[in-house]
């Protein structure tokens, strides 16, 4: 667009010298000094990772709970919809069913069976067992998977194994304690981001969305993380800065219809954008483009030209500059 | 049909121009602490690079292990921290000085576009960070972009996320930033409101 004249800008002023290279270097002296400092005196927040192994250590029942929802589809990724599968129970929007299954997540398979295989090969016990459940019928699987969660209420943990009341599991129960082995061998996580096509492993995807449910959950409530604790704006560490800059966003998630709504997330970003749009566009919304003029904290800013201007038209003197 | 050459040549005459970058002279009105603002979020910026190129040098996962290259991870930290707190200053100076009047307002546009990108750009550096943080959010956000049909951009797959990060973004930002500049230097800082006279009856100059 081609510049014009405008009647909202002074015209009267003067070009004064100024070392600008300097200017440039100062400031970034000034900023380099600064995270120097900051750095030096604080580090740098890393709280270390959940990992599998620990959780599978330290929760046995709760790494049996979620590792049997992925295997009977109650999960929240075996459930959860595109783009990871044809689950319902994470559909937002239309946009998201248009997206189509792009990073395909059988839970049941990729987290659970295919692991458990690769394990079986180190430990043949496990073998009789996935054959078992493999060949079993859906609605026996079901009743095993049905049977063995309500047994997990009342599990106990004793010598780090998970002893549920007897009861008709099937293999699940084996299944179950098996993985829970592979969990705290450390070895699951391999398992899970296998790519036989390439030997390098850039894609963890399926690490973390096996922990995605009440593991990080749990782990990230009490931290003040979570979605309705205005999450992102708050370090893992806390008392560091995090990303406060996404103040606006995360207040449209505290927002009650937001919120309580099954689309908060389309719903709080597409706002979230709406705000940007305004910010963006204010050089065009008549009303919010005079609020400057009216709120008068310019006269502050420019409180010295202000003066000097006054004082030198009182003198007949009438620089013109160029703008 | 127009002569490519001499219209980029055109174009490119001020934009390269030793005048437009190493300016002598500055409006009286452009002095002072506000008008450091912006070139402390550039220079922000500046140190933003210059840690992430040594991160990146040495691999994602190196401030692990290593000392040196975790006080490297620091700087980066701190220097988003910064980037960002001059950035909003900046933004509080500009709106309430309507720096987008006098033929200005691609210039406002290109710093909320710089805004705008930035957030991705710094998100993306969380989630490659492998930290608790890192992993809460992969899985967090990730619900939201999906919503929104933009499920490509995986963010729990942290290969992407490091070609996101470390080209992407920067590059798109880098691009913006610099048509900010431009913007700035060619145009001039705006200046000050006329006082005691509302637009409607202020004369034309």
């Amino acid at each position: 667009m081609a510049a014009r004249p405008t009647q909202d800008v002074v015209t009267d002023y003067r070009y004064v010298p100024e070392d600008f290279m300097k200017h440039l270097m100062g400031t970034l002296g000034i900023v380099t000094i600064l995270v120097l400092v900051l750095s030096a005196l604080f580090g740098v927040p890393e709280k270390p990772p959940l990992t599998i192994q620990k959780y599978a250590t330290q929760n046995p029942v709760t790494f049996e709970q979620v590792s049997l929802r992925a295997l009977d589809g109650q999960g929240s990724i075996a459930n959860y919809g595109p783009p990871y599968n044809n689950g319902t129970g994470n559909v937002e929007s239309i946009l998201q069913k248009w997206t189509g299954i792009i990073h395909p997540v059988n839970a049941a398979q990729d987290f659970i069976l295919k692991p458990l295989t690769m394990a079986a090969t180190l430990n043949p016990s496990i073998k009789p067992a996935l054959t078992q459940f493999e060949s079993a019928s859906p609605a026996l699987q079901t009743l095993w998977e049905q049977n063995y969660t309500k047994a997990l209420d009342h599990a106990r943990v004793v010598n780090g194994q998970v002893v549920v009341p007897k009861g008709v599991y099937g293999p699940v129960a084996s299944l179950m304690n098996a993985t829970l082995r592979l969990g705290k061998s450390g070895l699951m996580s391999g398992a899970l981001i296998r790519n036989p096509n390439v030997v390098n492993r850039f894609d963890n995807q399926n690490y973390l969305l096996f922990l995605q449910g009440q593991p990080l959950q749990t782990a990230a409530a009490p931290l003040q993380l979570g979605g309705t604790q205005w999450g992102i704006i708050h370090s893992a560490i806390p008392g560091y800065p995090a990303a406060w800059w996404m103040t606006i966003p995360t207040w449209i998630y505290q927002w009650p219809f937001v919120a309580n709504s099954s689309a908060s997330d389309a719903i709080a970003l597409s706002i979230g954008f709406l705000f940007w749009l305004a910010l963006a566009f204010t050089p065009w919304i008549p009303g919010w483009n005079q609020v400057p003029r009216y709120l008068g904290l310019y006269k502050l800013v420019w409180k010295d030209y202000y003066r000097t201007h006054r004082t030198r038209k009182n003198q007949g003197d009438h620089t013109r500059g160029i703008s | 049909m127009a002569n490519w050459t001499k219209l980029s040549r055109q174009a490119l005459t001020e934009v390269m121009s030793i005048d437009t970058w190493l300016p002598e002279t500055m409006p009286e009105y452009a002095q002072g602490f506000m008008y450091m603002l912006g070139s402390l979020t550039a220079s922000s910026f500046v140190a933003l690079i210059i840690s992430g190129v040594i991160l990146a040098a040495n691999g994602p996962a190196s401030w692990s292990y290593n000392g040196a290259d975790r006080f490297a991870a620091a700087v980066h930290f701190w220097s988003v921290q910064a980037f960002f707190f001059f950035m909003m200053l900046h933004l509080w100076r500009v709106f309430f000085t309507g720096a987008w009047r006098g033929g200005r307002r691609e210039t406002w546009v290109l710093g909320a576009l710089a805004l705008l990108i930035a957030i991705p750009t710094a998100f993306t550096g969380f989630l490659i960070n492998g930290d608790f943080y890192s992993q809460w959010n992969a899985v967090q956000a990730k619900d939201g972009l999906n919503a929104l049909g933009l499920a490509w951009i995986n963010l729990p797959n942290a290969g992407q996320m490091m070609g996101m990060h470390l080209v992407v973004l920067p590059l798109t930002l880098s691009a913006i930033i610099f048509g900010h500049i431009v913007r700035v230097r060619i145009k001039g800082v705006v200046p000050p409101y006329p006082l005691k006279q509302p637009p409607h009856t202020a004369e034309r100059s």
